[in-house]
């Protein structure tokens, strides 16, 4: 059979089985399109793996994108949201996809309609895999026999338009692919602004009707027992499309640099070597924001630092660690190894050291300083107790334990502190600065550090 | 880093899907890409993440996104399409131990063999391993680059010791290629979207949407990208798919290479254990051992220019890396024929330089 459109080739020979509702389909598309006006090189065909992808090299003058199985609509899905960040073009992508493809791709289908995508999906439903020999699918009809349910399936069908309602579809139809509608259906569907969905009922004559006796009225028979509708479905055809909900960032919102940017200082950093910390406390006290700002101290005195946090897997509790590692020279290895020097701020990061080997590692000239309410076993090296909790409370505690151990190893230049203390947010300046002086005080009044 | 080489590149469109290590250049991207004119989004899982940038891609965007070892099984169909297709594209891949869920908060070097090998039929992958945070900013657009130069999909292989360490970066000391966008159609005449006027060359890219009917297929296809079967034309196709990334392979190569012409022994490291490679060479040579380094950057195509240049005089190669078996070494194994090899190799933590030193001290005594 011929057709004469711009759309479905002139001297199309369909690669269909005689009888197949898929060669209803391809005519009734073309016939929508030809109604609509659209320009070929306004649509992009997107179809998925079955027979039903077969219809891409009937139209040879639309874009066509022959994708893999169920996911042809968020290919079609990517090529809209990409439209729709650029000046509208009048772009129409039209997915093609059988039932075995939109149940494998689902997620896609539910989120293209959760986003309302401007993109046609064409589900052919034919009960079956066709292409693969007619196996069942989610689609099948109770009872319907197909190559892998030979005593009829027992699994009740997917109502996909149902579900799709759920995800707030815009237009939703089913037709029969031999009903004298389709066409206007699918011309309305593209027409639609946001995401719409044509479930297009058909048999499949290779398997379908071989193994059931069914033919056009049955068809009738079957929807009416699955409770299916035909025509237009009641939808929220009303909701904004992506385009309209996608919202690009105001002109007050310039781009950020991720990166926060390192005050440099005049005076210089004292440090001859590397020096290697941790500092240990519990998830939410503030433990790697003070890390964070030392180490932005140290490079603004020169120096170079990796920091590397730990956590539990669940971000809000338990202990919260980070490794630190400082040096005058560019750092390439980042491992503790051992460490030169412990802060433990609460007895979830004492626990977390001791079960990750860092105690275990510590030299004898290891400096542990250690808040007084832990109760601790020596390890080795030279431990150090402070009311670092009671004093400047378990949120300052791990930033007053930096500043205890840098009173008496003075490597910083009080200017890299300030500088760093300026480039915080004024709600934490006076925080920090505090943590910092009772950290200093603390230190002063131990003899031993 | 990563996400900023990313926009740096020109990246106009992110699809991401949270997981650890990698969901900090998600976060970047869901924040940066709007305020600069891109699109970024939360995609329902890692196959519509990927799924959504090629389709991007095919509209003529640059587009990327960023998983780690489980998002990128699901991912490997999708990659393979835009292997097929031609069709740029980006991905992300930071590591982290495996297999399974494995420690969603620990490093690895364990997907080497699951980026590169991951294509039926074996055709490379361009993989591009950074080992701080200043080349996560180089190679992001080294690899946009080549993807938008070649039109293939890029892996770039970071890790979770490298993406979630915090250094500084020296803006200044960068070293970046100026940009590259894949070559548009010209005349719209005639217009072959998979045409090969060379077997090594990369066909124009038209994007869906233009003056200049596209034709995109995961299937075997010919020029025109017809479905064809038994045609040698599909194979050709096929054929070229591979020779434009070789062809292209010494010019891909990127290694920090720190060679000793007197050199008895080569040692191989890439992503984060050049960090330790790097120092355990300083601390041998202190020692008065002769010795070789080469960090690859560029881990597919393989350098192998620089290989033999790096292997010409010694007698033993070491490849230090974070998994179980060896997997860059294995890679690596035609390229290094004749000499004697030797792994340091280690999972569940960073391999340290005393380790490095250690085993080549055994070897090498
Ligand atoms: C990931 C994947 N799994 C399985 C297949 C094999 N396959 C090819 S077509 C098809 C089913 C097609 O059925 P349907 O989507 O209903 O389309 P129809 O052939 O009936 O038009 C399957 C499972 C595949 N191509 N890819
Ligand atoms: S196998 Fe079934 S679905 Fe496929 S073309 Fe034949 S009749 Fe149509």
């Amino acid at each position: 059979m011929t057709v004469e459109t711009p759309y479905l080739s002139a001297d199309a020979q369909l690669p269909y089985c005689r009888g197949c509702g898929h060669a209803l389909v391809v005519r009734h598309l073309s016939r929508a399109l030809e109604h609509l006006g659209l320009s070929p090189r306004s649509v992009v065909l997107t179809t998925d793996i079955g027979c039903v992808g077969l219809a891409d090299s009937l139209f040879p003058y639309l874009h066509t994108v022959h994708t893999t199985h169920g996911r042809s609509t968020a290919f079609a899905t990517g090529i809209a949201l990409a439209e729709a960040s650029l000046e509208p073009t009048g772009l129409k992508p039209i997915v093609m996809i059988g039932d075995g493809g939109a149940m494998i791709g689902l997620l896609h289908l539910v989120h293209a309609a959760q986003l309302n995508v401007d993109i046609t999906v064409l589900v052919h439903n034919n009960f079956l895999f066709g292409m693969t020999g007619g196996q069942h699918s989610a689609l099948s009809p109770l009872n319907w026999i197909t190559a892998t349910t030979p005593d009829g399936n027992w699994t009740p069908p997917l109502d996909l338009l149902a579900l799709l309602r759920t995800a707030h579809a815009g237009f939703l139809a089913r037709q029969f692919a031999t009903s004298q509608e389709l066409a206007t259906t699918l011309a309305e569907a593209i027409d639609f602004p946001g995401f719409s969905v044509v479930e297009i009922v058909e048999l499949c004559t290779a398997y379908g009707t071989r193994w059931n006796q069914a033919s056009g009225a049955s068809l009738q028979e079957i929807v009416q027992r699955q409770g299916y509708a035909l025509g237009k479905m009641e939808s929220e055809m009303e909701r904004p499309t992506f385009r309209e909900l996608y919202r690009h960032e105001p002109e007050s919102r310039r781009p950020r640099d991720s990166r926060p940017a390192v005050p440099r200082v005049n005076a210089k950093a004292d440090l001859a070597g590397e020096v290697r910390l941790v500092v240990a406390g519990t998830a939410g006290e503030r433990v790697q924001s003070a890390a964070g700002l030392f180490c932005r101290a140290a490079l603004a005195a020169g120096l170079y630092s990796t920091q590397k946090n730990d956590n539990p897997v669940t971000q809000g509790s338990g202990f919260s660690l980070a490794e630190i590692c400082l040096s005058p020279s560019p750092i390439e290895y980042t491992g503790l190894e051992s460490p030169d020097v412990v802060l433990v701020v609460s007895e979830d990061g004492w626990k977390e050291l001791q079960a990750n080997g860092t105690l275990a590692a510590c030299r004898k000239e290891t400096l542990l300083l250690v808040d007084s309410q832990i109760g601790v076993t020596p390890p080795a090296g030279r431990l150090l107790q402070l009311p670092l909790r009671r004093e400047a409370n378990p949120k300052r505690a791990a930033l007053a334990a930096i500043a205890a151990w840098l009173e008496k190893n003075p490597l910083l230049p009080s200017e890299a502190w300030e500088a760093v203390l300026a480039a915080e947010p004024a709600e934490r300046r006076a925080e920090s600065a505090a943590a910092l002086e009772i950290g200093r005080r603390l230190a002063l009044s131990c003899a031993d550090l | 880093m990563l996400a900023e080489g990313a926009l740096a590149a020109g990246c106009r469109f992110f699809a991401g899907y949270p997981i650890t290590p990698a969901s900090e250049v998600y976060e970047v991207m869901m924040r940066e890409l709007p305020a600069r004119g891109g699109l970024a989004l939360s995609a329902p899982d890692e196959i519509s993440s990927l799924c959504y940038c090629v389709g991007a891609s095919l509209r003529g965007l640059k587009a990327m996104t960023a998983t780690s070892g489980p998002g990128w099984a699901l991912m490997i169909e999708t990659v393979q399409y835009a292997l097929m297709t031609e069709t740029p594209v980006v991905v992300a891949l930071v590591q982290r131990l495996g297999p399974s869920t494995g420690g969603a908060t620990q490093g690895a070097q364990g997907d080497v063999w699951l980026a590169e090998f991951s294509t039926s039929g074996g055709y490379t992958l361009p993989v591009f391993s950074p080992s701080n945070a200043a080349e996560c900013f180089e190679l992001a657009l080294h690899a946009f680059n080549w993807s938008e130069r070649l039109r293939t999909p890029v892996v770039l292989l970071s890790d979770k010791e490298v993406g979630m360490t915090s250094e500084v970066v020296d803006d200044d000391a960068l070293q970046l290629p100026s940009l590259v966008n894949r070559s548009g159609v010209t005349g719209a005449a005639d217009y072959a979207p998979y045409a090969l006027d060379e077997p090594d060359g990369v066909p124009a890219f038209a994007a869906v949407g233009g003056e200049v009917k596209v034709t995109a297929t995961g299937s075997a296809h010919d020029r025109r990208g017809r479905l064809r079967k038994n045609s040698p034309e599909v194979i050709e196709v096929l054929l070229h798919l591979q020779h434009k990334i070789e062809a292209h392979a010494e010019e891909m190569a990127l290694v920090r290479p720190d060679l000793d012409s007197g050199a008895r022994c080569l040692l191989i490291s890439y992503g984060v254990t050049a960090r330790a490679a790097r120092q355990a060479v300083s601390k041998l040579r202190s020692e008065g051992s002769r010795i070789s380094f080469l960090q690859i950057q560029s881990l597919f195509p393989i350098p192998r220019r620089w290989l033999d240049q790096a292997t010409a005089s010694v007698e033993a190669v070491f490849i230090a890396e974070e998994n179980l078996t060896g997997q860059y070494r294995a890679a690596l194994a035609s390229s290094l024929s004749g000499k004697r090899t030797y792994g340091i190799n280690k999972i569940g933590g960073l391999i340290s330089p005393q380790e490095i030193t250690r085993a080549v001290r055994e070897v090498m005594a």
